[in-house]
């Protein structure tokens, strides 16, 4: 085992002084982050500026004005401007100073309360995607609260037989508008779950080039190779063998480095929230073993270093693509979440996200950790096995 | 009173290794003892590298036997390398670390560390003349700089016996100097030295016997004086000329009395038995060709005559 320290130590000492290794190991995914999540960060803080033609003026009008439209300013998603014209509100638009203008048609409660068809109409910027779906929802809301007060009506009509009066109408309107649903959808888990899109991007691209950084060790195997040097160091009181842990240390210890430097580095320039440090840490060493065992394994079926680094990028990218590095698997086909939990990232990013939970704790992430410890010990061992012939006296 | 002789370090016995159907090495035998210094010349090619190879436990023998210092070296006699250190002959050093931290790190692996790591750093960079470079990354080195420090790697933990493979190829006559007199140094240490070269005048200056190596087969060995013999009362006749060189030197081989002919750096050279009877012969078989000489020289038989003699080729001719 002194030996292979010995070679580990060497190896990340010519590591750590390769400028081109530093730019791959913490610069990238540094800047990859710092640019993906400067670039979607935007949609994390959601905020609309609504103008409301209200040409109306009846209650439900008002209704829909003050408590609907009304509830997305209470709750800070949204500011609301009044205007008296249908042109000013299509004018507030034009000119951006809103996203999306409501005009509430006249005749609007008199017509819903006839049971005739109304109109709503939604003037919606360009660029404000997002702020114009919102307030297509937020008419959609009313709109069911409409047909469920008039299905209330119709209902009781139909059972007793008799014509409803004004007043009986606007008691079993008012009644079934305070009806709370009978079935309500909740996901507790998901968003409760979800990593920021600094925290996401950041820890994509740490395992994204983790696997760069972790196959350094094997790589430098074929170098030395090529330069004598593994030649002049196993004709020395050396075991084969002992090359081969010192090589797979030093890819490790690399690998520990860069996600160091990284978690701290995106912890204070983009303010990635990781999550308990154990559990990153536990994660952490866990994505390294797989990255490093993968890195092995790959490596294993070359024959020189440039092969080894071809072959071990491309292998890095394609499972960075499965396993979401570059989006959200949730925002993605079913059988993606399926692949992801074949490849590291996969895990990675779920043991990341079981960290962000309610009442999570650092133990949370054992289960993915253990998972990546195992890739990294099933993979790297077959892969050390196969890499036993790199090493071989012919 | 008779000296006792020095133990015996290096013991090589029926050395074969073969690749595919090419023979490299045909039954290698040799011995060298403590504070001797044991040349294979041969040319390239020749069978010196694998034969070190197999010495050091980096190549499998097909066959034969090597003790080092009493013991058995094969490829998984790990603790036994401790005593043999190794001078490759493609530079074996990290570009990106200093010479300090290459003897460092060769030096730890070879289980020297602390006091006497440092001290027999020194020593080494010392003999190699690298001591006021030694903090610098040997990236910046010249290649005779770095050959020299190839060699001081190898003498680190004190080997009881050293394998220099070739290690004055491709450096400056300076730096060549330096060199050798670094491995002169070494056999006063009582260190055995097993140096292998194609340059006659290497194995002439620095070792006290020589093998001659032609073929993956140890031609001839021993000292020079005893190797000189092998030749006899031959005498070497040098043609400076011009024309079709080669033409000129199948000519002279033909003839009666004339043992070897090679072209050498532009000239004829020829072992005869002779020279006074052969030289006339020579001339004019040379002239026949059309080769025109323009200068004639007797010259004394030495390692390089040897070879001629064994092998009937020249060492360089035969590269």
């Amino acid at each position: 085992m002194r030996i292979a320290l010995l070679i580990a130590a060497k190896d990340l000492r010519q590591r750590v002084r390769d400028r081109s290794a530093l730019l791959i190991a913490v610069v990238a995914p540094l800047g990859l982050a710092f640019i993906f999540a400067g670039l979607l960060g935007n949609t994390t803080e959601f905020h609309a500026a609504y103008v409301v033609a209200n040409l109306d003026g009846g209650q439900l009008a008002q209704v829909l004005r003050t408590d609907v439209i009304g509830g997305m300013a209470a709750a800070g998603a949204a500011t609301v401007t009044d205007v008296p014209t249908e042109a000013e509100a299509r004018a507030a638009v034009d000119d951006g100073t809103a996203d999306t203008a409501f005009v509430i048609p006249a005749g609007f409660t008199a017509d819903i309360e006839a049971g005739r068809r109304v109109t709503l109409t939604l003037v919606g910027a360009r660029q404000a995607v997002l702020q114009t779906a919102a307030a297509e929802a937020l008419g959609r809301q009313f709109g069911d609260g409409v047909v469920t007060a008039q299905l209330a009506v119709v209902t009781t009509a139909g059972l007793t037989g008799a014509t409803l009066g004004a007043d009986q109408v606007q008691a079993l309107t008012a009644q079934a508008a305070s009806m709370a649903a009978p079935v309500t959808l909740t996901d507790s888990a998901a968003p409760l779950r979800q990593l920021s899109l600094a925290t996401y991007f950041a820890a994509s691209m740490a395992i994204m080039f983790l696997f760069f950084s972790s196959s350094f060790g094997i790589v430098s195997l074929f170098e030395e190779r090529r330069r004598g040097t593994l030649a002049r160091v196993l004709a020395g009181p050396v075991h084969p063998g002992e090359v081969l842990i010192g090589k797979t240390l030093a890819g490790v210890g690399s690998g520990l480095l860069a996600m160091t430097v990284l978690v701290a580095a995106t912890t204070l320039l983009i303010h990635a929230d990781w999550g308990p440090p154990l559990g990153v840490a536990a994660l952490a060493i866990g994505a390294i073993l797989a990255a490093a065992g993968i890195a092995t394994l790959v490596a294993s079926f070359c024959r020189t270093a440039e092969a080894a680094s071809a072959a071990t990028s491309a292998v890095a990218i394609t499972l960075a693509v499965l396993g979401g590095s570059f989006f959200p698997v949730s925002q993605a086909p079913d059988i993606m979440g399926t692949l992801a939990l074949l490849t590291p990232h996969g895990w990675f990013m779920r043991g990341l996200g079981d960290l962000h939970g309610t009442d999570a704790a650092w133990t949370d992430a054992l289960g993915p950790a253990a998972v990546l410890v195992a890739m990294g010990v099933v993979l790297g061992g077959i892969g050390l096995l196969r890499a036993r012939k790199l090493v071989a006296i012919q | 009173m008779t000296a006792t002789p020095a133990p015996v370090v290096l013991d090589v016995q029926g050395l074969r290794k073969s690749y595919g159907q090419l023979e490299a090495v045909r039954g290698v035998s040799f011995q060298i003892r403590a504070g001797e210094t044991y040349g294979l010349l041969g040319p390239n090619g020749a069978g010196k590298t694998t034969t070190i190879s197999m010495i050091c436990g980096l190549l499998a023998r097909d066959a034969g036997h090597v003790t080092v210092d009493g013991r058995t070296i094969d490829t998984g006699a790990v603790a036994a390398k401790a005593a043999i250190g190794v001078v490759p002959q493609d530079l074996a050093i990290y570009p990106d670390l200093s010479a300090r931290e290459n003897i460092d790190f060769f030096g730890r692996l070879y289980g020297l560390h602390g006091a006497a790591l440092r001290a027999r750093a020194e020593e080494c960079l010392a003999l190699v003349g690298l001591s006021d470079r030694a903090k610098e990354r040997t990236e910046r080195y010249s290649g005779g700089m770095k050959r020299r420090l190839n060699i001081a790697i190898g003498l680190l933990h004190h080997p009881k016996l050293l394998l220099l493979d070739e290690p004055t190829v491709g450096v400056d006559p300076q730096s060549r100097n330096a060199i050798l007199e670094s491995v002169a140094a070494l056999s006063h240490e009582g260190m055995a030295v097993l140096y292998t070269t194609h340059y006659m005048e290497e194995a002439e200056r620095l070792c006290d016997r020589v093998g001659i190596i032609d073929g993956g087969e140890i031609r001839a060995e021993g000292t020079r004086r005893e190797l000189v013999e092998l030749v006899g009362q031959q005498d070497q006749v040098r043609l400076t000329a011009s024309g079709d060189l080669e033409a000129a030197a199948d000519a002279g081989r033909r003839l009666a009395g004339v043992t070897g002919a090679a072209v050498v750096d532009g000239r004829i050279e020829f072992v005869v038995e002779d020279a006074g009877a052969a030289l006339p012969r020579l001339l004019e078989a040379v002239g026949r060709t059309g080769a025109a000489v323009r200068a004639v020289n007797l010259v004394e038989p030495d390692l390089e005559t040897v070879f001629l003699h064994l092998t009937g080729r020249a060492l360089r001719d035969a590269d």
